[in-house]
């Protein structure tokens, strides 16, 4: 049975799917980096389990999204998550920002699993054939973390005496690097013209907001009126990304022949 | 009543308060008190798969039940199957306390109450035979 991307007759498509598909591993993978960072240091050692195992499980859906990409190459997952230049990673930049307290975490979680669980049945009803069928199944793990992080952001924008300020400025600095999750490249078009994904990415943008509105206005917060920050779609990322991608790949240059 | 009579063999108490006290919970120290846990302490219970017992696992620190429910499930289901799970403020549990251990031990033979101990003894019986008998092969 051939992957996802040898089954897409038209070169065209399938290069506008691989893109596509290189986008949502690379989010999931430097999302999950970032989460680990909070392995050892959470703010209680619950939380912290809680946070390291989510961590893992982002991970775990980057590599199986890197594994339909590379099994029609004839290349290696790993190659494909830590063998490229900072330019040829597809993530947007809310994925690759610092840690800035707890608080910030929270609410990118809180933005970034609603944008996902979207995107996921997206994927699902492509009918593009086995990556539908592994987006259907991914969907499962992010109920979990959509719930781990809704429950902590009430807590948090409940929580007296700066708790409302210090999250409402999380969510500030989140929102227009949030919004360039839906920054618009010739492989969306493309892909919706093919009639392989349903929806375009304004129209995409519109459904989140309407569907984290409630999450947020619910726990007294306002949403920014604020423009995109775009660029991470066409490989375009800030510094901290270069700090990032060092660290995260340091094992694996050390012997990229090596196996694990 | 005598003494004698006590179920427990111990002395009636010396201020003479009578048999209906002594029957109702003992002379001498509490025999149950609450755990005394900190309020934020949420006893976590296990099911592992349909129509099995809620099953002690652990305990969270927790403002709430949700949040309880929320940091019990990646701290407690991760490794063994669980379908469903319960958290309950480890405060609200009462418990025996150690000194009153000894009402739990039989003062006799009680091991025809043991439904399971025939089945049981043929396994360990048969299974030390065959150990045994390998032993002798060898």
């Amino acid at each position: 049975m051939p992957g996802t991307l040898a089954a897409i007759a038209d070169p065209a498509v399938r290069e506008a799917f691989r893109e596509w598909l290189l986008r949502m591993a690379d989010d999931e993978l430097v999302i999950g980096h970032r989460h680990s960072e909070w392995t050892g240091v959470g703010p209680d050692i619950e939380s912290d389990v809680a946070m390291s195992s989510i961590a893992q499980e982002e991970l775990g859906h980057a590599r199986a999204l890197y594994e339909q990409i590379a099994e029609d190459e004839g290349g290696d997952a790993d190659r494909l998550a830590f063998g490229r230049a900072a330019g040829e990673y597809r993530h947007a930049a809310l994925l690759e920002q610092e840690n800035e307290g707890w608080e910030y975490s929270i609410v990118r979680l809180v933005l970034y699993e609603t944008f996902e669980v979207a995107r996921l049945r997206l994927v699902a009803a492509s009918g593009q054939e086995p990556v539908a069928g592994l987006a259907q199944l991914l969907t499962r793990e992010e109920r979990y973390h959509a719930l781990f992080g809704e429950t902590w952001l009430r807590r948090l924008a409940g929580g007296a005496p700066d708790g409302p300020e210090r999250i409402q400025a999380a969510v500030d600095k989140a929102w227009p690097d949030a919004l360039g999750l839906f920054e618009a490249t010739p492989a969306d078009a493309l892909l919706q013209h093919a009639g392989v994904l349903r929806t375009s990415p304004g129209a995409e943008c519109d459904a989140w907001v309407e569907a984290v509105r409630p999450v947020l206005e619910g726990c007294g917060l306002r949403i920014p009126t604020v423009t995109a920050r775009e660029g991470g779609r066409r490989g375009v990322h800030t510094p901290a990304f270069e700090e990032l991608l060092a660290q995260m790949t340091e094992v694996w240059r050390s012997d990229p022949e090596a196996r694990w | 009543m005598s003494s004698g009579d006590r179920p427990d063999g111990a002395p009636s108490p010396p201020d003479g308060s009578g048999a209906d006290r002594a029957r109702a919970a003992g002379p001498g120290p509490a025999w149950e008190r609450p755990l005394g846990t900190a309020p934020d302490v949420w006893a976590v219970f296990v099911q592992g798969r349909h129509r099995d017992m809620h099953v002690y696992a652990g305990d969270v620190h927790a403002p709430d039940a949700e949040m309880a429910l929320v940091l019990a499930k990646e701290s407690y289901t991760r490794r063994d199957p669980c379908v469903n799970l319960w958290v309950v403020r480890a405060d609200h549990i009462h418990a025996t306390t150690q000194s009153a251990s000894e009402m739990f031990a039989p003062a006799t033979d009680k091991s025809y109450r043991f439904g399971g101990s025939y089945r049981q003894q043929r396994r360990i019986l048969q299974s030390s035979y065959k150990a045994s008998y390998r032993e002798e092969d060898q």
